[in-house]
């Protein structure tokens, strides 16, 4: 049995150490060797680190002046590719971390922490997200950059260098969630932002080098979040180390303050959501890493940290405004958009928005909704990412108008991407019950509160419903019988990875209750006195209930009872009703004057007319910059 | 839970159906009265479903059947769940993918009529699942208690607290029931631009279902509405039928309006109506 500093060394080491494997060889065979078998081990330590349990420790040692190295290399770095790019944001946000960070380090020497390492049960949920779901979108990675290099014609494959930061990425987000030394935590911190950056530009396109430069300088944002935290920190209470810090909340608000900026800067909240947005010109596994198991997973978890701390301060309560307004206004933006990603990218926004928005209202509750929507919605999105790239990839289009019918022309693709939309939104499965217990939990908060923040999310929730719901149904419309239909070839990573995630998606829904009472529950007690219990197999907490059996019971018998009266009833298919004008040879034209064949074209509904994009493109960033600000102005007043 | 509640709910899921039936002929019957026609039989819609059931199959595609079967199993597991005393919001949430089902359905006949009505069909869906979430919210405020069970522990009538938040669900149930003035989707009769919208497609033994499934919601819906005097079975009954025929009141009064309409007033009516309500109760010192 390894120990958990063992465990701990594994997670954040073998990544890295594989990365650097991945750029030094360049070859089709050895990669797929050397992802194949990081992925598993992985997998197997993650797992491992959730049997052995939580563990705090220092590495001893020359990580420490390894780790402060690496930080100002990258300060550098990032300072280079400021001049570089002349982005003066970039350069500005830059010199305001190198200069405090070199004060801080060489004439303060304030760095000194007692457990620089803490593995919590928060921090093992994490390590079990970002581990499983990476592993497979990295294995999904290894199909998906052989089909995108071979569209771009590239005459050296740049696949080494793409693997290089897709495994630096997960080893940082690790090393993110283990450590309690701010200074640490700020290191893996701009490791994300470097690896973000890295690879929205992998791609080269003067697109990708401009929104790859934007992410930069919103990561960087964040980056100056930290820095100042851990000057207020140092400056108060002698220490930063974030058990520390988390325990004097009165002193130390601001220092809160700067963490939810860095937080929201992650975590995609407006105004700043663009980077996100931004970030789909990079392939699609980059996507489908960025918006399930890492990158805004960090910024969520720095506020899952930070919550426990500020209940019951307005600080919280603007918080969960701004994750309300998030997840109101992107679901209404989400229906005007034809870009397939780019539905899902407002739609990780929204959901974001929503966690964001519990923790915030911070109760038990609230909490253990957040928990279970981060859970729930990295695999989910995960899912839909790969499922939205193979459907790219095969019909070498992103606008979702030329989904029409992509059911009967890619069924397992199609029938994969289905589910997962429907684990979005409907029961029996478990982003629904997050959901619900969301609306639990704001209901049950004072009256100034939830009043307005219940009207964000009703309207947001019915809103998200409609654009995943009118999706699914246009990828459903009868193909078109005269069409030939494509064989759907798949490669065999794409094969795995979409039905391996499928799979636990279906699973850890079925075991809802078992994630709750081993994976949630364990971290809500630990940071809240209220004890909430459910049973095994059902969840029922008195004022409201979630019947997993009986809706997965019913909703299974439907369906199956649904396929054998078809089966049994069967029927002639028949041409849809054209006011008696139907071509006799087609069943999607209809005689028109002259006798001419006139073809039934459909589109899907996007509101157009009614919703505008721009004043609510606006409004977001409005509604953002004030909440940016009363997130300062609350600790000033 | 005893044997006895567990026959009984039981009884109550699958009459559920029937109830929605029966309430259709009563429909049929006092739109005919009041149109000054002698209207079919109270009967006539089982006759009229069983005729259906009968007839040659004919389907759209493959996936037709599933979801016209699904629309109606939804709605059942939905009714169940009213019976059972469950979570008012997962009610909610089955009914919606009961709805779901029927508009996807209506969506991939690749029809021009059904396509049209089938994207209404979510704009219906959109206009009327906020407000009520929000009557439910309002309940929750009042009772403490997202479950029906709650409700009936409760021991006092909700009407006395939330008559405003009963108003609101007049639009709902309009919008459910697919009367005028909100049958944008799809409606009892033909419409010259979308024929019959949703249903087009329908026919034979999946229009059969689809019709179960249609009762089984109205019955749903109205059994809930029944709550709002939960103390009493007859005045509830009383207060669920007293907004059924003011729905057809209603219908027969008003010409059908355009979805925007529809979006506009069902939210800024029933929005208005429930914060009014709960604004009240708060300062009445009642929650």
């Amino acid at each position: 049995m390894l120990n958990p500093e063992t465990l701990v060394a594994v997670n954040v080491g073998l990544p890295a150490v594989s990365a650097l494997a991945l750029l030094a060889l360049n070859k089709k065979g050895v990669r797929t060797a050397i992802v194949t078998v990081s992925v598993l081990s992985l997998v197997a330590s993650a797992l491992l680190l959730f049997e052995s349990g939580g563990v705090a420790f220092t590495p001893g040692g020359i990580y420490g002046q390894f780790v402060i190295v690496l930080d100002f290399a990258l300060l550098l770095y990032f300072l280079y590719v400021g001049f570089k790019v002349r982005s003066p944001q970039v350069v500005a946000l830059g010199l305001t971390q190198l200069i405090p960070a070199a004060y801080f380090e060489f004439v303060v020497q304030g760095t000194h922490v007692s457990n620089v390492i803490v593995v919590d049960s928060l921090s093992i949920l994490l390590t079990l997200i970002i581990n499983i779901v990476g592993s497979v979108v990295i294995l999904y990675a290894l199909g998906y950059m052989n089909e995108h290099e071979h569209h771009l014609h590239l005459e050296t494959s740049r696949q080494n260098r793409f693997f290089f930061y897709m495994m630096i990425l997960l080893a940082a987000m690790n090393g993110l969630v283990y450590s309690n030394s701010l200074y640490w935590l700020y290191f893996f911190w701009e490791v994300t932002t470097l690896c973000c950056y890295e690879l929205i530009r992998h791609d080269m396109s003067e697109e990708a080098q401009r929104n790859s430069v934007q992410a930069l300088w919103m990561g960087l944002v964040g980056g100056v979040g930290f820095v100042a935290a851990m000057f207020i920190g140092y400056y108060n209470v002698h220490s930063i180390a974030l058990t520390e810090i988390m325990a004097e909340p009165q002193s130390l608000m601001l220092a809160f303050s700067f963490i939810a900026l860095a937080a929201f800067t992650k975590a995609a909240q407006f105004p700043w959501h663009s980077w996100l947005l931004g970030a789909m010109v990079a392939p699609t596994p980059v996507s489908a890493l960025l918006h399930s198991s890492t990158m805004v997973n960090a910024g969520v978890y720095m506020l899952l940290r930070l919550a426990p701390s500020i209940k019951g301060t307005p600080l919280t309560a603007i918080i969960s405004f701004g994750g309300a307004f998030t997840f109101m206004l992107t679901a209404v933006l989400a229906i005007r958009q034809r870009v397939s990603k780019r539905v899902l990218a407002y739609s990780t926004i929204g959901n974001l928005g929503l966690i964001t928005l519990c923790i915030g209202v911070n109760t038990p509750l609230s909490y253990s909704a957040a928990v279970a929507l981060l859970i729930f919605h990295s695999v989910a999105k995960g899912l839909l990412f790969m499922g939205a790239g193979v459907v790219e990839n095969k019909i070498g289009s992103r606008n979702i108008e030329d989904w029409e019918g992509l059911l009967g022309r890619l069924p397992l693709t199609t029938t994969v991407m289905i589910v997962g939309m429907l684990s979005m939104f409907i029961p029996p499965f478990g982003m629904l019950l997050g959901k619900l217990v969301a609306v639990d939990a704001i209901a049950s908060s004072p009256l100034y509160l939830s009043l307005p923040l219940i009207i964000l999310v009703v309207i947001g929730s019915a809103a998200t419903t409609f654009y995943y719901a009118k999706w699914i149904g246009y990828m459903t419309v009868t193909p078109n019988s005269l069409a030939k239909r494509r064989d759907e070839l798949l490669d065999h990573t794409y094969k795995i990875s979409l039905l391996g995630l499928l799979t636990i998606d279906v699973v850890i829904s079925l075991g809802v209750a078992f994630i709750i009472n081993n994976l949630i529950l364990p971290i809500t007690r630990n940071l809240y006195p209220i004890v909430i219990t459910t049973p095994n197999f059902g969840i029922n907490l008195g004022f409201t209930s979630f019947p997993i059996i009986a809706l997965w019971g019913g909703s299974l018998a439907v369906i199956i009872i649904g396929a054998l009266i078809a089966k049994v009833r069967g029927g002639a298919i028949s041409p849809p009703y054209m006011g008696g004008a139907n071509m006799p040879t087609n069943n999607e034209t209809f005689r028109s004057t002259a006798d001419s064949e006139v073809r039934v074209t459909l589109s899907g509904v996007f509101l157009d007319a009614n919703i505008d994009e721009a004043f609510y493109n606006r409004l977001a960033v409005i509604l953002g910059v004030i909440v940016t600000i009363a997130l300062f102005v609350v600790e000033v007043l | 839970m005893e044997t006895l509640t567990i026959i009984l709910a039981s009884i109550l899921t699958l009459a559920a159906p029937l109830i929605g039936g029966l309430l259709a002929g009563v429909d049929r019957k006092l739109t005919a009265r009041m149109q000054e026609r002698v209207g079919p039989p109270i009967i006539q819609p089982f006759y009229d479903v069983l005729k259906l059931w009968g007839k040659n199959p004919m389907i759209s595609n493959n996936l037709q059947p599933v979801l016209a079967f699904s629309y109606f199993g939804f709605a059942l597991l939905g009714a169940g769940m009213v019976a059972f005393q469950q979570d008012l919001l997962i009610v909610l949430f089955v009914m919606g993918v009961a709805d779901i089902c029927l508009t996807v359905a209506a969506i991939n006949a690749r029809s021009p009529y059904s396509y049209l009505g089938g994207r209404r069909e979510f704009l219906a869906m959109l206009s009327y699942e906020p407000v009520m979430l929000l009557v439910y919210i309002a309940i929750f405020m009042v009772t403490g208690s997202f479950t029906i069970k709650g409700i009936y522990e409760f021991g006092r009538p909700l009407l006395l607290s939330l008559p405003l938040a009963l108003i609101s669900l007049e639009y709902v149930l309009v919008i459910e029931m697919k009367k005028s003035p909100y049958d944008v989707s799809g409606s009892g009769h033909a419409h010259q631009e979308l024929v019959r919208g949703v249903f087009t497609e329908f026919s034979g033994y999946t229009m059969a279902l689809v019709e179960l499934g249609h009762w089984t919601k109205l019955a749903t819906t109205l059994m809930i509405l029944s709550l709002f005097w939960a103390t009493n079975p007859i005045i509830g009954t009383a207060i669920s039928l007293t907004m059924f025929i003011t729905a057809l009141l209603i219908d027969n009064i008003y010409p059908r309006l355009t979805w925007q309409k529809m979006l506009r007033n069902t939210w800024g009516v029933g929005f208005t109506l429930v914060l009014l309500n709960v604004a009240v109760l708060f300062l009445g010192g009642i929650i």
